[in-house]
C-alpha cells in the first residue's frame, strides 16, 4: 500500500494516495494555524508586546478562533465583480500550493512523497500557476486597489521567479538530478549544499521572500497604501483561502530550502522527520524575523534589485559552480 | 473492459484529461468575455501537459506547465488587465449557419473515424522500452552533445528576436 511510488497503479495504491492526501491536508492545516500564532507571538515579542494571550492557555486557541470566525462570516460578492472568476480565483490560487507539498521529502522513508525525476522543476511550474489565481482575483474584484495589487503581484512574482530558478541550478549541477529525493541523499553522503552554494542560498531566500509577497517585498498587499491589495474585496472563507495559500507557501518554500540547501531530513541521532521539522522551523523563523525588522521597499527598488543585482550574481554563481563541477 | 479498452489507471487518466482539454477548448470558443477565454485556454494547456506526462515525457509536460499554463496565460491576463473592460455581451450568436456547421463537423468526424478504424496500425512484436534512460537525461544528451551547434544557433536567433522586440517597443515612445 505504501510502495505506490515504484509500482503500477492499483486500487489499493490509489486508496493509499487518497489517505496520504487527506493526512497531508490535515497536517498542513494544523501547521498553518500555528504558523500564524507563532508569527504574531514572535513579532509581538520583538516589538516588546505580549502578542495573542486571551483565547486558551497562552493564547494557543487564537488562530483556531480566527479561522472559525472567517468560516461563519458571510461570503460577500461585490455587485459589479465578475462573479464566476471572483468565486474561482481563490481555488486556482490554493490548489497548486497544496500540490507542491507532494514533492517535498518530509522523511527518510518517503511516505507520501512523489519520486518524480523532475520534482524541482515541477515545484517551480506549479507555484507559477498561483500567480494566475492572484491576478484573476484582483481583476475580478473590479476595484482599483485590487487591480493594482494584482498587477504589482504579477510583475513582482514573474521577475523574481528568474533569480529563484537560477539560484537552485547550482544545486542541480552539483547533484546531477532534479529529483528532490536524490538531492537529499547526495547531501547526506557528502556535505550540505549551503556550504558550497552559500551565494545560491542567499539568493534563494531573498527571491523566495519576494515570491511569497512578504515583507520587505509585500508591495502587492501593502496594507497602508493598497488596503491589502488583491484580496481587498474578499471576505469569509474565500479570504481564508488566500491567507491559507500564503502560509502554505511559507511552509513549502522553507521545506524546499531545507531540502535543497540544509540537507533535508538527514542528520545524526534523531529521527529524520524531527530533523526536517527543526531545519524548516529555523527557515520559517528567519522569515518572521525579517518581517519584524525590515521596512517595505519601493517599487522601482524592487525591480532594479531583481534585474541588476540578483540575476547577475546568480549567473556568476552558476558559472563558478559549473566550472568547479567540471574540474 | 469497456468497448475493447482495458480499464487501468492510465486510461482513466487519459479520459479525464481528454475531457478537460475538450471542455476547456469548447469554453475558449463559446465564452464571450475575453478574460474567461484566457483562463479556459490555461485549462487546455494544463490538460495537454497531463497528456505529455502520461506518455512518459514528463520533462516536456512540466515545461508545458511552466511556460504555457504559467507564463503565457499570465502574460495574456496581464495584457487584458491593461485594456478597457468593454461590454462584449452583444454577440448575436451563430443563427441559421449553425445547422450546416453541425452537418459539416459530423461528416468530418465520421470521415476521421472511418479512416482511423480502417487503417491497420503496426503492433509491436517485441517489447521495447521507449526510454532506456530517464527522458531528461536523453534530452540533455541530444541538446548538448549531438546537436550543440544548432542549439546554439537557435539561442542566438532568439536573443536577436528579443533585442529586436525591445527596439521596436522603444520606438513608439
Amino acid at each position: 500500500m505504501l510502495n505506490w511510488q515504484s509500482s503500477p497503479l492499483t486500487g489499493i495504491g490509489f486508496l493509499g494516495m487518497v489517505i496520504g492526501g487527506v493526512l497531508i491536508l490535515g497536517l498542513i492545516l494544523g501547521i498553518v494555524t500555528y504558523l500564524i500564532y507563532f508569527e504574531r507571538k514572535i513579532i509581538g515579542w520583538m516589538q516588546l508586546r505580549i502578542g495573542p494571550n486571551r483565547v486558551g492557555p497562552f493564547g494557543l486557541m487564537q488562530s483556531i478562533a480566527d479561522v472559525l470566525k472567517l468560516l461563519i462570516k458571510e461570503d460577500i460578492v461585490p455587485e459589479n465583480a465578475d462573479r464566476s472568476l471572483f468565486l474561482l480565483a481563490p481555488i486556482i490560487a490554493f490548489v497548486p500550493s497544496f500540490m507542491v507539498l507532494a514533492l517535498i521529502p518530509f522523511t527518510a522513508t518517503h511516505v507520501f512523497t512523489s519520486n518524480t525525476q523532475v520534482g524541482l522543476l515541477l515545484y517551480l511550474a506549479l507555484s507559477s500557476i498561483t500567480i494566475l489565481g492572484i491576478v484573476l482575483g484582483g481583476w475580478a474584484s473590479n476595484n482599483k486597489y485590487s487591480l493594482l495589487g494584482g498587477m504589482r503581484s504579477a510583475a513582482q512574482m514573474v521577475s523574481y521567479e528568474i533569480p529563484l530558478g537560477m539560484s537552485v541550478i547550482g544545486v542541480v549541477l552539483l547533484t546531477g538530478s532534479l529529483n528532490l529525493n536524490t538531492i537529499v541523499v547526495a547531501q547526506s553522503r557528502h556535505i550540505w549544499y549551503i556550504i558550497p552554494q552559500i551565494v545560491g542560498f542567499i539568493i534563494f531566500m531573498i527571491a523566495g521572500l519576494a515570491e511569497l509577497n512578504r515583507t520587505p517585498f509585500d508591495l502587492p498587499e501593502a496594507e497602508s497604501e493598497l488596503v491589502a491589495g488583491y484580496f481587498t474585496e474578499y471576505s469569509g472563507f474565500r479570504f481564508a483561502f488566500f491567507m491559507l495559500t500564503e502560509y502554505v507557501y511559507v511552509f513549502a518554500l522553507c521545506a524546499l530550502a531545507t531540502t535543497l540547501f540544509l540537507g533535508g531530513w538527514s542528520g545524526p541521532f534523531l529521527p529524520s522527520w524531527i530533523w526536517f521539522a527543526i531545519k524548516t522551523s529555523a527557515c520559517i523563523f528567519f522569515i518572521f524575523w525579517v518581517r519584524a525588522t525590515m521596512p517595505r521597499i519601493r517599487g522601482d527598488q524592487l525591480m532594479g534589485f531583481a534585474w541588476k543585482v540578483l540575476i547577475p550574481v546568480a549567473l556568476a554563481n552558476l558559472i563558478v559552480t559549473a566550472g568547479v563541477a567540471l574540474l | 473492459m469497456i468497448l475493447g479498452i482495458p480499464i487501468t489507471g492510465e486510461t482513466v487518466a487519459f479520459f479525464l484529461l481528454s475531457l478537460l482539454i475538450i471542455s476547456s477548448g469548447v469554453m475558449v470558443m463559446s465564452l464571450t468575455k475575453v478574460m474567461h477565454t484566457a483562463l479556459a485556454l490555461g485549462g487546455v494547456f494544463l490538460g495537454v501537459a497531463g497528456i505529455f506526462i502520461l506518455l512518459g515525457a514528463d520533462f516536456v509536460g512540466v515545461v508545458q506547465i511552466l511556460i504555457y499554463a504559467g507564463a503565457i496565460t499570465i502574460l495574456m491576463v496581464f495584457a487584458l488587465m491593461l485594456t478597457q473592460k468593454g461590454d462584449d455581451t452583444g454577440y448575436p450568436g451563430p443563427g441559421k449557419r449553425s445547422f450546416f456547421t453541425l452537418l459539416g463537423v459530423a461528416a468530418f468526424c465520421a470521415l476521421l473515424l472511418f479512416v482511423i478504424r480502417g487503417t491497420s496500425w503496426p503492433v509491436a512484436t517485441t517489447k521495447v522500452d521507449p526510454f532506456p534512460q530517464p527522458s531528461i537525461v536523453m534530452i540533455a544528451q541530444s541538446l548538448f552533445h549531438t546537436y550543440t551547434v544548432p542549439f546554439e544557433l537557435v539561442t542566438l536567433i532568439l536573443t536577436a528576436a528579443l533585442v529586436g522586440a525591445v527596439v521596436i517597443a522603444r520606438k513608439e515612445e
